[in-house]
C-alpha cells in the first residue's frame, strides 16, 4: 500500500469515527434550543463529513493515479524501518513517562529525567557536559525563575519534599 | 492639534518613558523569543506592575511588550523553527529553510525590517485611519465575519504545503479540535475528562505542533547535522533584496492594518493572509517555504501591521482586537481611563501621548531587534541534538507556568506526537494550527448568523461584503487547483 492511499484511509476513518462514533456519544444535544439557534453538533458534525470527503477525495485520486507526487523520504541516518519505528516508541513512551513519574518524582526531576533521556535518544554521545548541565541545571534553573519571578508552584510529587524541590 | 502633538511629545520624551518603553521592548522581544512563552503571557505579567505607574506609561509599557514579543516570536521561528507567537508560525515557513542554507542572519535582518516597517505604518494609520476605520468595522456582522475567517482559512490551506486537499485536510482537523470545550451555549463537546470541558489552549497546541515535532524527528531520523545550519552566516539584507521584498511588505502592512482593525482577527490571520497574498502574486512564489526572503517580509509586516491597529478598535470604539488588547483594556480600566468615542473628547492629550509614544517604539524596536539578533543569533551554533531537549525544557515549564496545569503539559506532548504524525503523512500543521485559532470565531459567528436569519443559510451570502469574500474564496481555490494542475504536467513531462 503506498502512502497516498494509506494517508486517503486514515483521514477518511478518522473523520467517520468521529462524526458516528464521539459526536452521537460526546456531543449531547441539550433538551431545549434557544430560538432558531443551531445545535451544538452541527458545526462539528459538518467538519467530520466534510473531513470524510476530502478523505476519500484523496482516496479516489490515488487510485485513479491523480494522487498527490509522493514526497522523498524524511532524510535520516540509514537505519532499518525497524529502528525507526522503535525510536519513535522510544520518544513515545519517554513522554508518557514524564506523566506517568510526575506525581512521584515532581516537575523538576522528572523534566531532569525526560531532558536527559531524550538528549540519550538523539544519539548524543560528545557534549557529555553539556548534556548534564542541560539536563541537571536547566530544569533547577527554569524552577528557581518561575518560582522566584513569576509565582509559578510546580508540582513536586513525593520525593520533591524529601530533596528539597 | 499642532500645539497638542507638540505638547504631547514634549510629555513622551521623558528620559523615564523611554526607559520604559525599552524596558518593555527588549522584555518582550526575549519572551516572544522563548518558546511556550507568549506575547499575551508578558502583557498579563506586567499588568499588575502598572497598578504604580501613570497612565500613559503604563499603556506603553503594555504596547512595547505587545510589539517586542510578536517580533521576538519570529526569532525562535528562524533559527530553531519555534514560532514564539502564532503569529510567526508562516516565518518558520521561510525563516527555518534560510537558516539551514546558513543565511539565518539575513533572515532575521529581513525580519526585523519588515516587522519595522509594518509596526511604523500601523502606528500612522492608528493615528490617522482609527475613526473612519473603526466605522467600518462597525459593519461588520456575523455573515460578513464568517466569510471573512472562511477567505482566510482558504488562502492558508492552498499555500500550505504542496497540495490544497491535505491542506483543507488540515484545517479540517484544527477546526475539528477546536469545537473541544464549551460551546456558545453552554453545552460540553469533547469533554473525555473534566479539564477538556474548557476546551484547549491555543499555547499547548501550537508550541506542540510546531516544536516538538523537530525533537522526535532528532530522536527517529538522526540525520547526520548540516554543518551550514549551525552558522549564523549570511546576514546582510542588499538593497536589491529589500527592494524586491517592499511590495510584499507594503501589502503586508497594510492587510495587518485591515486585519488588525477588525475586532477578533488580529495578528496571526493577518500574516496567514499576507503569506498567500505574497505567494499568489510574487514572481518568486515557487520559492516559498523553500527559504524566501519574501515570505517573512510578507509575515512579519503583516503580524507587526497589526500590532499597531488592534489598538483602533480599542481606543475608538473600547472593543478589544484580540487578547492583548483585552489585557490593555484593564490596563486602561486600572488607570481610570474608559476607552470608547468619548475618550477623543475627554482625554484627548493621552491619546496623543500614546500616538506619539507608539511611534518612538517603532524606532526602539528597531535598535532593540539589532542588539537581540546578535545574542539570539549564538543560538544558532547549539548542537541541534542538545538544542531540540532544550527547547522541550523551555516548553515543559512556560506551557506549565501558564495555568499551572498538567494537562496543558499532557497536550503539548501529544500535539507534538500528532505533529510528527502529520509530517510523516506530508499534511501541513499551518492550516491546522489557524483553524484551531480562528475555528471557535468562524463557529460562533456561523451560529449567530443562522440564529439572526431563523435557520436561513443565505443570511451568508446576504451582503455586498459576503459576495466578495465569496468571490474571493472562489478566485483562491480556482488558483490553487490550476497551479497543482499545472505542477501536475509539470511532473509528468518530466516523467515522460
Amino acid at each position: 500500500m503506498t502512502k497516498s492511499l494509506f494517508r486517503g484511509i486514515l483521514i477518511t476513518v478518522l473523520f467517520a469515527f468521529v462524526a458516528f462514533v464521539l459526536i452521537p456519544i460526546y456531543v449531547p444535544r441539550p433538551a431545549f434550543i434557544p430560538g432558531f439557534a443551531p445545535p451544538p453538533d452541527m458545526w462539528p458534525r459538518v467538519i467530520s463529513i466534510i473531513g470524510m470527503g476530502l478523505g476519500l477525495v484523496a482516496f479516489c485520486l490515488t487510485l485513479l493515479g491523480k494522487g498527490e507526487a509522493e514526497d522523498p523520504a524524511p532524510k535520516s541516518d540509514g537505519a532499518p524501518t525497524k529502528t525507526l519505528i522503535l525510536r519513535a516508541f522510544g520518544a513515545a513512551a519517554a513522554f508518557a513517562g514524564f506523566i506517568v513519574i510526575l506525581p512521584i518524582v515532581g516537575f523538576a526531576i522528572g523534566a531532569m529525567l525526560l531532558t536527559g533521556v531524550c538528549i540519550l535518544l538523539t544519539g548524543e554521545r560528545g557534549h557529555v557536559i553539556w548534556a548534564v548541565a542541560i539536563s541537571v541545571l536547566g530544569p533547577l534553573a527554569l524552577t528557581f525563575f518561575f518560582q522566584k519571578a513569576l509565582g509559578t508552584q510546580f508540582p513536586q510529587g513525593v520525593l520533591g519534599p524529601v530533596i528539597g524541590l | 492639534m499642532l500645539n497638542d502633538i507638540l505638547m504631547a511629545l514634549q510629555a513622551v520624551a521623558t528620559l523615564e518613558n523611554l526607559l520604559i518603553m525599552i524596558a518593555g521592548i527588549w522584555g518582550g522581544v526575549i519572551i516572544g523569543a522563548i518558546p511556550g512563552m507568549t506575547g499575551t503571557m508578558a502583557v498579563t505579567l506586567a499588568l499588575p506592575f502598572t497598578f504604580y505607574m501613570d497612565p500613559v506609561p503604563s499603556i506603553l509599557m503594555l504596547v512595547a511588550l505587545y510589539k517586542g514579543s510578536t517580533y521576538g516570536g519570529s526569532v525562535s521561528a528562524i533559527l530553531i523553527k519555534t514560532p514564539g507567537t502564532a503569529s510567526a508560525a508562516c516565518t518558520a515557513l521561510d525563516g527555518y529553510p534560510l537558516a539551514q542554507q546558513g543565511k539565518a542572519g539575513k533572515a532575521l535582518n529581513m525580519a526585523l525590517y519588515s516587522s519595522v516597517t509594518g509596526d511604523f505604518i500601523s502606528n500612522l494609520s492608528l493615528i490617522f485611519l482609527a475613526a473612519p476605520l473603526a466605522i467600518l468595522a462597525l459593519r461588520v456582522g456575523p455573515p460578513e465575519y464568517f466569510m471573512l475567517m472562511l477567505f482566510a482559512l482558504t488562502t492558508v490551506a492552498g499555500v500550505s504545503g504542496n497540495s490544497l486537499l491535505l491542506g483543507l485536510v488540515s484545517a479540517a482537523m484544527g477546526l475539528l479540535l477546536a469545537t473541544a470545550g464549551e460551546d456558545i451555549y453552554g453545552s460540553f463537546r469533547f469533554a473525555f475528562t473534566e479539564d477538556m470541558q474548557a476546551g484547549l489552549s491555543v499555547a499547548p497546541v501550537l508550541i506542540g505542533l510546531f516544536a516538538l515535532p523537530e525533537l522526535i524527528k532528532m530522536i527517529v531520523m538522526r540525520a547526520a547535522p548540516d554543518n551550514e545550519t549551525a552558522k549564523l552566516g549570511d546576514q546582510k539584507v542588499s538593497r536589491a533584496e529589500f527592494m524586491r521584498s517592499f511590495k510584499s511588505i507594503l501589502r503586508g502592512s497594510s492587510i495587518g492594518v485591515i486585519m488588525g482593525a477588525i475586532p477578533g482577527i488580529g495578528p496571526s490571520a493577518a500574516a496567514f493572509f499576507s503569506y498567500g497574498e505574497a505567494q499568489r502574486s510574487s514572481k518568486n512564489g515557487k520559492n516559498f517555504g523553500k527559504g524566501e526572503l519574501e515570505g517573512i517580509a510578507a509575515s512579519e509586516s503583516a503580524n507587526n501591521g497589526a500590532c499597531g491597529a488592534t489598538m483602533i478598535p480599542l481606543l475608538a470604539l473600547g472593543v478589544p482586537g484580540d487578547v492583548i488588547t483585552g489585557v490593555m483594556l484593564g490596563a486602561f480600566m486600572i488607570q481610570g481611563l474608559t476607552p470608547g468615542p468619548l475618550l477623543f473628547q475627554t482625554n484627548i492629550h493621552e491619546i496623543y501621548m500614546l500616538f506619539i509614544g507608539m511611534l518612538f517604539s517603532s524606532v526602539l524596536l528597531f535598535g532593540a531587534g539589532k542588539l537581540t539578533m546578535r545574542m539570539f543569533s549564538y543560538v544558532a551554533h547549539i548542537p541541534q541534538t542538545l538544542l531540540t531537549p532544550t527547547v522541550l525544557l523551555l516548553c515543559l515549564f512556560g506551557i506549565y507556568s501558564i495555568s499551572s496545569s498538567m494537562f496543558d503539559v499532557t497536550v503539548l506532548l501529544i500535539m507534538g506526537c500528532v505533529g510528527f504524525g502529520m509530517f510523516l503523512l506530508n499534511i501541513p500543521a499551518a492550516p491546522f494550527l489557524i483553524a484551531f485559532i480562528l475555528g471557535p470565531m468562524i463557529e460562533d459567528n456561523l451560529r449567530r448568523a443562522l440564529a439572526i436569519s431563523r435557520g436561513e443559510p443565505g443570511i451568508l451570502l446576504s451582503s455586498p461584503i459576503t459576495w466578495v469574500f465569496a468571490a474571493l474564496i472562489i478566485f483562491v481555490v480556482t488558483l490553487t487547483v490550476r497551479r497543482e494542475i499545472h505542477k501536475a504536467k509539470e511532473r509528468k513531462g518530466e516523467v515522460a
